[in-house]
């Protein structure tokens, strides 16, 4: 290995720890999903109840772990910035190789897929039959392999990271000028990608209003890229100050007083509870009307901060950028 | 949720002597890494301080692979560089004192000339006329202490390259922002360093290139390759890089290492929260005879495994603060900075950051949790009619 720091030590070695833990509880998931039948009263499904609880509590420790080591796993890429010539932020650091950018977006999927996954467990052990447990289970065997997808990307990322080659800075990979899918989004038309932007949050607004929760699902889905696409080519140039610099990971740097931080957990926050009530919903579980409450509020929180900076510019300097 | 966990608190203090050797072991562990951690990272901020201070650019000619004398008139010919606002020779080098066993740096200075650093341009100004009338030095305050500690009090005698003596008288003792570079410092006029050395008026030991503008750094810098081929061009921002890669070097280096020793805790811990006494089982059979459920014992368990690192988390982090930054990090120091015998001694300066703490809590606190998370299962999933029985 090139890069011999001690935050990637760190970070693989704790992703090698979860990755043991949930290849455990994907056996144990694989022998439920199978064997699982409420009404037998033999001592295989009383095992096997047993062994649910472990499973759970397993994923739950994932999920509770992989929260704060995402956000150390950024600070680690800032870190590694400082040594990758050319690279700024993390943003440089993420492009280094090929797998940086799936694998940061595969985390974030993971995050969402562990989150609801506790949510789905949290409903069905409210029931005293628990009538869900096999769907359950079922879907961790799906989300197991992307799990392993995004350790191997880890990996192959960490160990293929050339700290002679020079990389991108932000502000060269998410200019307007070159043909990639997040410059076609930064020189679309102001109006458009505001009008996307606030359309989506009010549409979740409006099926909080009405208590629609699969639309209020859809619209957080489809929210999360739209949230960090309109922070790239509008927002964090003026959190920043500068028309030209559009990045979505320098906001995560004491310049600007770690703002990224927040930004990202009030969206993470808003937009999950509005993946959640669906579901809640669906499995006929009464408190999904709060965590509806819970998606607006996040949902509001976000919006109103990022727009604060672009308002706020406006008001001290009479124009906008 | 408060009543479990009141109840893992009780139940943590029943248990007090076995939880006490795990408690103690934890402490230990975490205390050694937090203070690898803090001493790397102090050092390296006193490094990136003595760094900001250096030139924008270091010229050194390069013969046969060795650095050697450069000539002066090199300086004039890259101050005519656009975007270079002074080349300075300098005149420098490491004088050895045999019976101290210490090396001391001998930097000389332009006396009425601008100097490359604004702490020596200071001392220049306030010793100027001396530094030009006779032979006198300013010294760093650790050269003071060990000339005094071997009946230098008020004077050296240099032994210069042909054996013969020269006596240099100390001015003043110069008191610089960092002590790690500047401890074993030792300042005079160009002139007398040449002397001393023994070498030529037109040569200097490198030539230092100010830049204001930052951007321009790299385009003077291949320029000056370009127009002088034999020469070595140093940034600031690869000394940056280099020393950043050696202190991210040694402390990967002891991580890597330190992660065989957590692991073998790891396993230490699984096997003691594995081995339940008999006691403690009945405990667990009467509680869910109670009604408690597999996911209530679990929590308790939990709670009992998250008070138990947390608080040696922050105690052994508390106590490497006191370690290293008032103790002074007693051998592990050295660890670090290399040959103390020949090095000055010099403080660490008090730095704590939060993404250190983190670091040290990653490594630590989630592997405690995680040993413990099969055995608690273990634990909470007894049968409670066979352990009453």
């Amino acid at each position: 290995m090139t890069l011999l720091s001690p935050e990637v030590i760190a970070v693989l070695m704790l992703d090698g720890i979860l990755f043991f833990f949930a290849s455990l509880a994907f056996l144990l998931s694989l022998r439920i999903v199978l064997r699982w039948d409420e009404r037998a009263t033999t001592p295989l499904q009383y095992t096997l109840q047993k062994q649910a609880y472990l499973v759970a509590t397993v994923i739950a420790f994932i999920f509770y772990l992989k929260l704060p080591l995402f956000l150390f796993f950024i600070y680690t890429l800032d870190l590694l910035s400082n040594i990758l010539p050319g690279a700024m932020c993390a943003a440089g650091v993420t492009t280094a190789t090929v797998y940086g950018m799936p694998l940061f977006g595969l985390k974030i999927a993971n995050l969402y897929l562990f989150g609801l996954w506790l949510a789905a467990h949290r409903i069905d052990m409210g029931y005293p039959t628990m009538p869900y447990t096999r769907v359950k289970f079922l879907a961790y065997l799906l989300i197991f392999p992307l799990f392993v997808v995004e350790e191997a990307l880890e990996l192959l990322h960490f160990f293929g990271i050339n700290p002679h080659v020079i990389v991108s800075c932000c502000g060269t990979l998410f200019s307007a000028a070159k043909s990639s899918a997040v410059s076609a989004f930064v020189s679309l038309p102001l109006p458009v990608t505001l009008g996307t932007f606030y359309g989506l949050f009010g549409l979740a607004v409006w099926a909080w209003r009405k208590q629609r929760p699969l639309l209020s699902a859809l619209a957080n889905l489809l929210f999360v890229p739209v949230a960090i696409l309109s922070l790239i080519a509008f927002f964090s140039t003026y959190v920043y100050e500068m028309p030209h610099h559009h990045c979505p990971f320098c906001l995560l740097q004491a310049d600007y007083r770690f703002v990224g931080y927040l930004m990202y957990a009030f969206l993470f926050f808003g937009t999950f509870f509005g993946m959640a009530a669906w579901l809640a919903k669906r499995m006929g579980y009464e408190g999904w009307r709060k965590w509806l409450l819970f998606s607006v509020i996040g949902d509001f929180l976000y919006v109103a901060l990022v727009s604060y900076y672009p308002i706020a510019f406006y008001l001290k300097n009479g124009v906008w950028l | 949720m408060k009543n479990l966990f009141a109840f893992a608190l009780g139940s943590l203090l029943r248990r007090g002597a076995k939880n006490l050797f795990i408690f103690v072991i934890f402490f230990l562990m975490v205390f050694v890494l937090a203070s690898v951690f803090m001493v790397t990272h102090a050092l390296k901020k006193e490094m990136f301080t003595t760094l900001s201070a250096l030139p924008q650019i270091t010229v050194q000619r390069i013969v046969a692979g060795r650095q050697t004398q450069i000539g002066v008139e090199r300086a004039e010919r890259i101050a005519r560089i656009l975007g270079v606002s002074q080349a300075l020779p300098r005149v420098w080098g490491f004088y050895y004192f045999p019976r101290a066993g210490v090396n001391y740096s001998i930097v000389g200075l332009e006396s009425f000339g601008q100097q490359y650093r604004a702490d020596l341009q200071k001392a220049a100004d306030l010793y100027v006329e001396k530094l030009a009338a006779e032979d006198v030095m300013i010294v760093g305050p650790g050269v003071k202490k060990s000339l005094a500690e071997h009946f230098y009090p008020e004077s050296f005698l240099f032994v210069k390259p042909d054996g013969s003596l020269k006596k240099v008288r100390i001015a003043g003792v110069f008191k610089p922002q960092t002590v790690l570079e500047s401890n074993d410092l030792i300042l005079m006029e160009n002139s007398l360093v040449r002397e001393i050395f023994g070498m030529d008026e037109s040569m200097a030991t490198d030539i230092v290139v100010r830049v204001p503008n930052k951007e321009e750094i790299p385009t003077v810098a291949r320029k000056i390759r370009e127009i002088y081929p034999d020469t070595r061009v140093i940034t600031r921002e690869d000394l940056r890089i280099s020393y950043q890669n050696v202190f991210d070097y040694k402390s990967g280096i002891f991580l890597a290492l330190f992660i065989v020793a957590v692991f073998t805790f790891f396993i230490i811990l699984y096997d003691k929260a594995s081995g339940l006494s008999s006691e403690e089982k009945r405990e667990i059979g009467i509680l869910k005879a109670l009604g408690w459920k597999i996911g209530d014992i679990m929590r308790v368990k939990f709670f009992e495994a998250a008070v138990i690192s947390l608080t040696a988390y922050l105690l052994a982090v508390t106590a490497a603060v006191a370690y290293v930054f008032m103790a002074q990090a007693p051998l592990l120091k050295h660890l670090f900075t290399g040959f103390s015998v020949l090095k000055p001694p010099f403080a660490l300066p008090f730095t704590v950051d939060v993404g250190t703490l983190a670091l040290i809590f990653f490594v630590t606190v989630p592997v405690y949790i995680a040993a413990t998370l099969i055995p608690s299962w273990k634990a909470a999933t007894l049968d409670a009619d066979e352990v009453i029985r």
